[in-house]
């Protein structure tokens, strides 16, 4: 069996753990099993869903956040200032949602199959001039984050402003926006860190998720060798990705150093401020709007809840 | 070089049905300008907004990519009409009569071909996005704002269906005139030398100007 | 039957569709759906029954690629530098730049035919369009050369090769169209575009003095303007030196923040122009046929894009880019020479196509072997080929096909330019026109062979930004 996987972009860490996954499923089935990743040459990023949806593809990684309206369920995992401290509690919330029959039914529709999420760490905002690093400096400040995020900020004053990914270097060196938030390695690619006078190290918003989808059908032919392949693979593949992130984390720091870059720490009065003002208000509209579509926001909420607490107990 | 064609016209059936057709096309062309004139306005409210008064418009990305779709296919027919679309006349253009007739049946029927597989598609990609029974129908919502895509699906298929009749009324011209042997059809347009076209696009310039 | 050999005969399907004369943009998209089409029922090992299910996959992958490609900001910018070109026409700036030209550059030797290649290079820094430009100026400045006693082709060729430049000089829709297919910073190219594009027509007017000095008659210097009269000549062209100076300041201002985004930049330049449009006269019924003009242009640009990219995502599925780009790579020949060879390929090519469709048509395999060809698209300034860093040699290779492409405006059989000033002008034939154009191939070789030599001034600039 081969199959083709639609990524975009680069090869880059984010999305080391589709490649590992590759590399395994291929040497535990003697090659019998192999998979053909494409980074953007079979269907644009916000298309992939559709893409599996229609059989282009047996494979592919989306973000919730490009498009709720297509994956209602799970932009749970994009609600702001979560508490979400690390990436392995990143993983387990975002497994726990996927199987939960809403998520699953929501994905059929699709014809799609949720396979493991792509963990990101929380969107911290770097940013020029001077370091904003009380609430009140907020107000006013122009911050290139989308969906979820971008709410967040607005309810402290901020001003969420429009720009692609692919212009948030530019937006920033010409002043369109203060500041911007993305994970590390999306600072890094991006290449606002290189114009970033500081970061915030500890504000945590929230982040965005971003599954690996399989096509149902194409699941269901795979042989059970081919499957059992497919499906031991993940918790290898996710572990690492992990590591590999890891190390990007470690070097984070150093990189900050060499940019010249100052580590803003936010008091915790602070933070709790922001989460008040903005997390409450958020959950309760989303809780609500999916209420209203059929969904269950509140156990979906709830579910996010006792996943983390049970995934900190267990450490 | 867009529309520099010339398309005869006279009193059959088929010269009134082309006729028919050409003020729907020239609107949705209008429209399709219209809608990049508004492009230019949302631009200067954005940088006025944000360089001004710090309230940027909200989405202002999401609206853009929206229009995009209005703007690249709401035209394409009446481009079509005119035989405006880019193409290598070398051979076309060396050819008279009836094989140039049958070279211009068969390309055409072939484009007929594409686009009725077109609409068919682009429909089922409109498709996946709306849904009756959601808010705003929307089943695929913009990264910013959240707004419903459906509508800018939507346009695809709908020029496309428009284009698939202009390509059934110039199948019809150039079969008639493939069967009839004739010199100068109507409905259909006729290759200008470039030489030809180029004086008719002068001449366009010089009226208006 | 593999892969690589259906890329390959669809490829080859595709060109013999266009040679007979099917329009680029549907015997792209033709070629794209039929081979995606075979690729998938070869996945199935031709099974009958299931041909409709390749059927319908393909139908829907093809039907997904026009909406999905053009809904990009970064393409918004194609129709709005198409817009500024057509309201500038109506707000005379045309004219209004020949005759501020004129006044201050007539007096050198051949100085009409030099005043006329430095206002179409300011007509460039309006219009994206050259063959728009080439009209233009046939009509304001060929009548007054041939009344000084210019030769009557070499007016028609300093015209033809002057209208070349506003591709090179931003707003260029051209360039756009590369910085999407390769997915490169828009910003960045239009300003490497500059510089290259000042460059060109410094050399078309040192070529023109030349000339002019060698050959007295082709073209008297023409004096007698005063100071006052220069000075006054330069307010009704203001507005372009306004528009260009936006633009610039939109993508980098040297004295601090930028003002915003390229495409905020090219959209409120439209709006400058609008205005001086409206002060000058225009009234509904031109804006009207603007729109429905610059409407037409840009369907038939898009149409291109989408339907090439069509054939792209079947490209995509058939892996033929990685494969060619393999082989270019696996080439004992220097990286240096292989380039020379895709740009003399280019020449070629540019004889007998369009300049739009030739680049939508060979970038998506082209432009992968160039990266591969310089050591990668992330590879560092010491590790490659060429000495440039691998965005660099993006945005460098991206200004030498805009260049080859423009060079292939003027060059017969098929060069569009050349048409257009003899359509203009009744008493000029083609051939008349490709005779006087041709001091300018010289002129564009040389320049080619210097951006090839010396990166640096294409590269200078967006080294900055
Ligand atoms: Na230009
Ligand atoms: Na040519």
């Amino acid at each position: 069996t081969e199959w083709n996987v639609s990524l975009w972009g680069k090869r880059r860490a984010f999305t080391e753990h589709v490649e590992k996954l590759a590399e395994l499923v291929s040497e535990k089935t003697d090659g019998e099993f192999t998979m053909n990743i494409s980074y953007g040459g079979l269907s644009k990023n916000t298309d992939n869903l559709d893409g599996i949806s229609i059989g282009a593809f047996e494979m592919a990684q989306f973000c919730a956040g490009y498009h709720p309206d297509k994956n209602r369920v799970i932009t749970v995992l994009e609600l702001p200032f979560l508490g979400v401290n690390t990436l392995d509690e990143e993983v387990a919330i975002s497994h726990a949602v996927y199987e939960h029959p809403a998520a699953v039914d929501e994905m059929a529709q699709w014809n799609a199959k949720y396979l493991m999420t792509s963990p990101m760490p929380q969107y911290n905002i770097v940013g020029t001039g001077e370091p904003r690093d009380e609430l009140a400096e907020f107000d006013g400040m122009r911050v290139r984050a989308t969906g979820g995020i971008g709410k967040a900020f607005e309810t402290v004053g901020a001003v969420p402003t429009s720009v692609t990914s692919s212009e948030a270097y530019q937006a920033m060196e010409s002043g369109v926006v203060d500041t911007v938030a993305f994970a590390q390695h999306a600072h890094l690619s991006f290449g606002t860190i290189n114009e970033a006078d500081w970061w915030t190290a500890n504000l945590n918003p929230g982040t965005v998720n971003c599954p690996v989808v399989v096509n149902i059908d194409a699941y269901e032919s795979l042989t059970d060798e081919e499957r059992e392949a497919l499906d031991s693979s993940v918790p290898e593949a996710i572990d690492y990705y992990l590591e590999n992130y890891g190390e990007l984390l470690k070097q984070w720091d150093e990189v900050l150093d060499e940019k010249g870059v100052e580590k803003v720490m936010l008091s915790d009065k602070a933070i709790a401020e922001f989460r008040s003002t903005a997390a409450d208000p958020i959950r309760e509209a989303w809780i609500a709007d999916m209420e209203a579509q059929g969904i269950p926001g509140q156990e979906l909420y709830d579910l996010v809840m006792e996943t983390l607490e049970a995934q900190r107990a267990g450490n | 070089m867009a529309g520099s064609s010339t398309v005869l016209e006279d009193s059959s059936l088929l010269s009134r049905l082309d006729r028919a057709l050409l003020p729907l096309e020239r609107l949705m062309a209008l429209l399709s300008g219209l809608a990049v004139f508004s492009l230019m306005f949302l631009a200067v409210y954005s940088v006025t907004g944000r360089k001004f008064f710090n309230a940027p418009l909200p989405g202002y990305v999401d609206l853009i990519e929206a229009a995009m779709p209005f703007i690249a296919f709401l035209g394409i027919s009446y481009v079509q009409r005119n035989g405006g679309h880019i193409r290598m006349d070398i051979v076309v253009g060396a050819l008279g009569g009836r094989a140039l007739w049958l070279f211009e049946l068969i390309s055409t029927l072939l484009v007929l071909l594409l686009i009725v597989m077109l609409v068919w598609g682009a429909w089922a990609h409109f498709d996946r996005s709306f849904d009756l029974t959601r808010p705003l129908w929307s089943r695929d919502s913009s990264i910013d704002i959240g707004l419903p895509i459906w509508p800018s699906k939507l346009v695809v298929p709908v020029a496309f269906s428009v284009l698939v009749l202009r390509l059934l009324l110039q199948i019809w011209g150039f079969g008639r005139a493939l069967v009839l042997g004739l010199d100068a059809p109507v409905a259909v347009p006729l290759i200008q030398s470039i030489e030809e076209q180029a004086r008719a696009e002068a001449e366009a310039l010089e009226e208006e100007g | 039957m593999d892969e690589i050999s259906i890329g390959l005969w669809t490829t080859a399907f595709l060109l013999f569709m266009v040679v007979i004369g099917m329009r680029v943009a549907f015997a792209a998209g033709l070629a794209g759906f039929l081979g995606l089409v075979w690729l998938r029922w070869n996945g199935f090992d031709y099974a009958p029954d299931r041909f409709g299910k390749a059927l319908e996959i393909s139908v829907k992958i093809a039907g997904q690629v026009p909406h999905s490609k053009v809904s990009a900001q970064a393409l918004s910018l194609i129709p709005t530098f198409i817009l500024i070109g057509y309201l500038a026409y109506y707000a005379r700036l045309t004219s209004a730049m020949f005759e501020a030209a004129k006044r201050w550059f007539a007096w050198v030797p051949g100085g009409l035919a030099v005043s006329t290649v430095f206002a179409t290079a300011g007509f460039a820094a309006v219009s994206g369009a050259s063959v728009a430009t080439a009209a233009v100026f046939a009509r304001i400045a060929i009548p007054e050369m041939l009344k000084v006693g210019y030769n009557k082709q070499f007016a028609a060729g300093v015209v033809a090769a002057g209208g070349t430049l506003a591709s090179l000089i931003p707003p260029s829709a051209i360039l756009v169209i590369y910085a999407i297919i390769v997915e490169q910073d828009v910003g960045k190219l239009l300003l490497a575009g500059f510089i290259p594009g000042a460059f060109s027509a410094i050399v078309y007017a040192t070529l023109i003095i030349g000339i002019a000095v060698i050959f007295k008659s082709v073209g008297p210097p023409v004096t007698g303007f005063t100071w006052r009269q220069r000075f006054a000549s330069l307010p009704p062209a203001l507005p372009i030196v306004a528009v260009v100076v936006i633009i610039i300041f939109f993508v980098y201002n040297p004295f601090g923040d930028a003002w915003g985004t390229p495409t905020e930049g090219g959209a409120v330049g439209a709006f400058i122009v609008f205005v001086m449009a409206l002060a000058r006269g225009m009234r509904w019924g031109q804006l009207k046929e603007a729109l429905i003009e610059t409407a037409k242009l840009t369907v038939m640009i898009f149409t291109i894009i989408w339907g090439v990219l069509i054939y792209v995502r079947f490209l995509g599925f058939a892996d033929l880019p990685g494969a060619f780009s393999d082989w270019i790579t696996s080439l004992t020949l220097s990286p240096m020479l292989i380039l020379v060879c895709i740009l003399l390929a280019y020449a070629v090519l540019g004889m007998f196509m369009d300049a739009i469709g030739m680049l939508l048509l060979t970038l998506p395999v082209v432009y992968p072997a160039v990266m591969a060809l310089n050591g990668g698209e992330m590879v560092s300034a010491a590790d490659s080929s060429f000495g440039m860093s691998g965005p660099m040699c993006a945005v460098w290779f991206g200004i030498l096909v805009v260049k080859m492409a423009e060079f292939c405006l003027i060059t017969p059989p098929i060069g569009l330019n050349c048409f257009v000033v003899a359509g203009v002008r009744p008493d000029l034939s083609v051939q008349d026109v490709f005779k006087g154009v041709m001091p300018f191939f010289v002129a564009d070789a040389v320049t080619i062979a210097l951006l090839v030599a010396f990166p640096a001034i294409v590269l200078w600039l967006p080294s900055l930004a």
